[in-house]
């Protein structure tokens, strides 16, 4: 009987999506057209399971590449309404389009100039009438009885959702790259779990020059190594300090003329060190907590292994630390 | 032809009071619309089982219609059974109905409500309704109904009408909607079969599946007969109908109430439910008698049960 009644649940629901398929028609392809040419953000409301339905859908378009927000119908007229301006698109979400909340707010959403979409199974409702584009997202069969809790009607509004979502991904032309820059945390986290060892600069990739070098030197090795700085060691590969470009800064502030000055007398003695076996995390850490970009991996004589920056433990070519959202072709936005 | 929005909602599947002679009991009948109109998005009249259609007379069929056609005066859509156990009966029932309207000259919804397969094959149904759309104006709902079929005692006889020659006739502009009664499988393949229509009506037949898993469209209710209150807050929430509620969650616990007396008001009255129901409405003095149009059996203990039942839920229909 339990086993019974699950599946006819699923039936329900997956009727209630297969049932829109035939739905989709101008009205969509309009609405993607407004959220394309909006200068703004894309803007859910909804109440109830709605709300939590437009919230997601929220998340969805923000992790997509389409700047989005919820806007919860009953703090929007405590003042959350501040929030929407003319440029934006408000995609309001009820299955009846008989939610008061919902409908209180839309006449203002109008007169603020923002474009609604409506996604309703209640095409004759006072929401339908408010709205200036309307998606029909209504079901045949609700599974839960008594309108106890909508199930049927959230699951195909939320189905829509991913359908504007997905349609707008590939009119942005929105790929693997754009996707990284907003999940930072996945592959972020993934590389910060790594040894120091694997991501370290090694051998000739390493910046050195030996202790007594010219300015001149270091400024070359620098700017060929492109780690923005150097190591400086002594005898059997030692480390005796770190000329940084700040260094360097600070230095031409202090001398005026550098270039025949000696390494000694403008490079950090005490360069911060790890060792190879601890994690990027960790290194990250160190980082942060000296206000460095970079350390030096040693081994117990102090010989230099090598060298790691800030832009290897975040991965140099998918992470940029000031950047936003820069898209990958920028034709259409 | 342009045919009219069918109802949604709910649709009482009416009883037809009877006089002792078998005639209709018009007084009654008054009551019963006078009380309905106001709560139902609907009234099905002279249904094959509720209604008793399938043993009134063609006479008594047109009676009822006049009679109520006086009472409704288009306050809510009417449907009307027609069908009869030929072809040539049904037609002759619908256009002697037609008469009734355009006598009447009555202004209100009328949708004519047939069990094709009562009196035809699968084969030719789009070519029949064709046929009987080229006579009326009002537009037709089809009526699924298997066991009723399947009482017909023809062994080869199909009791659905098939998905494939739904299709069909959904294309037909007269056709609007199907009153459902069957397994919820075969509902998702009509419902397939008649995505084509936007605003095409399945409505459930059967109160069961209604209160389990609820049309979008309505239900054709036999309960609520007995009580409409209760009935139309369950079809309006399920249906989300009204605006949302103000006193939430209080509103689903009065609705999750009334589910449950509805639920317990049928397991008494599902047994005999004409009997039933006719008996509890003319203890009330809504109808003048319980007659039927067939034998009936000793019900006197369910009536007690439904009576108890409904005082105890405060409903207390007075004529």
């Amino acid at each position: 009987m339990v086993i019974k009644q699950a599946k006819e649940v699923l039936k329900i629901e997956a009727q209630g999506i297969l049932s829109l398929v035939d739905r989709v028609g101008p009205e969509f392809e309009k609405a993607i057209e407004v959220i394309m040419k909006a200068k703004g953000r894309v803007i859910l409301a909804g109440m109830g399971k709605s709300g939590l339905v437009a919230r997601k859908i929220a998340a969805t378009l923000n992790s997509t590449g389409t700047p989005s927000q919820f806007l919860h119908p009953a703090e929007a007229i405590h003042g959350d309404l501040g929030m929407v301006t003319s440029d934006d698109v408000v995609v309001a979400i009820s299955n009846s389009g008989q939610t008061t909340e919902i409908n209180n707010i839309l006449p203002m959403l109008k007169k603020i100039g923002a474009k609604i979409i409506g996604f309703t199974g209640g095409m004759d409702s006072p929401m339908a009438e408010a709205c200036d584009l309307l998606i029909d997202v209504g079901v045949e069969r609700e599974a839960c009885p008594m309108g106890m809790a909508p199930t049927a009607s959230t699951t195909a509004a939320l189905a829509m959702g991913d359908a504007l979502a997905v349609v707008l991904i590939n009119r942005r032309h929105f790929n693997q790259d754009d996707f990284k820059r907003f999940h930072p945390g996945g592959s972020l986290g993934e590389r910060l779990a790594v040894k120091v060892r694997e991501i370290m600069l090694t051998n000739d990739r390493i910046p050195m020059v030996p202790l007594g070098s010219k300015v001149q030197q270091v400024i070359e090795e620098i700017d060929a190594k492109k780690v923005g700085a150097t190591l400086i060691i002594g005898k059997d590969r030692r480390l005796a300090g770190i000329v940084s470009d700040g260094d360097l800064r600070r230095a031409l502030l202090r001398h005026k003329n550098i270039h025949g000055m000696k390494i000694e007398d403008i490079m950090s003695p005490s360069p911060k060190t790890i060792d190879e076996s601890q994690t990027a995390a960790e290194a990250l850490g160190l980082m942060e907590l000296n206000a460095i970009t970079h350390l030096v991996i040693v081994d117990k004589h102090n010989r230099v292994k090598g060298v790691v920056h800030l832009h290897d433990l975040l991965g140099r070519k998918d992470f940029r630390i000031n950047g936003g959202f820069r898209p990958t072709t920028g034709a259409d936005r | 032809m342009e045919a009219l929005g069918p109802p949604r909602g709910l649709i009482v599947d009416l009883i037809t009071p009877l006089n002792q002679d078998r005639s209709i009991d018009g007084r009654g009948l008054g009551h019963l619309l006078d009380r309905l109109s106001p709560l139902a998005h609907a009234v099905f009249l002279a249904g094959p089982d509720t209604g008793e259609g399938k043993n009134l007379s063609l006479a008594q069929r047109l009676e009822l219609l006049e009679k109520a056609l006086v009472v409704v005066r288009g306050r809510i859509p009417i449907l009307f059974w027609i069908t009869q156990d030929t072809e040539e009966k049904t037609t002759e029932t619908l256009l002697g109905l037609k008469k009734t309207l355009k006598r009447r000259r009555y202004e209100g919804q009328v949708f004519w409500v047939d069990t094709p397969l009562y009196y035809h094959s699968n084969r030719g149904l789009p070519a029949l309704y064709r046929n009987l759309s080229s006579m009326v104006n009002e537009p037709f709902i089809l009526h699924n109904a298997p066991e009723f079929i399947r009482g017909l005692a023809k062994p080869m006889k199909r009791s659905n009408i098939r998905t494939a020659i739904l299709k069909e006739l959904v294309s037909l502009k007269a056709i609007v909607g199907l009153i459902f009664l069957g397994s919820l499988d075969r509902a998702h393949n009509y419902q397939k079969a008649c995505r084509s229509r936007a605003r095409f009506r399945i409505y459930d037949g059967d109160e069961t599946h209604f209160m389990n898993h609820p049309s979008m469209s309505g239900v054709v209710s036999s309960g609520a007969n007995l009580a409409p209150g209760a009935w139309q807050k369950i079809t309006e929430s399920s249906l989300r109908i009204t605006a949302d509620q103000d006193n939430y969650p209080e509103y689903l616990h009065q609705v999750w109430d009334l589910g449950q007396y509805l639920r317990d008001l049928k397991g008494i009255y599902q047994r005999a439910p004409v009997t039933i129901i006719k008996e509890v409405l003319a203890d009330k003095g809504i109808i003048e008698t319980p007659t039927c149009t067939f034998p009936t059996k000793d019900v006197e203990e369910s009536k007690r049960r439904a009576k108890e039942l409904m005082d105890r839920y405060g409903d207390c229909p007075t004529p």
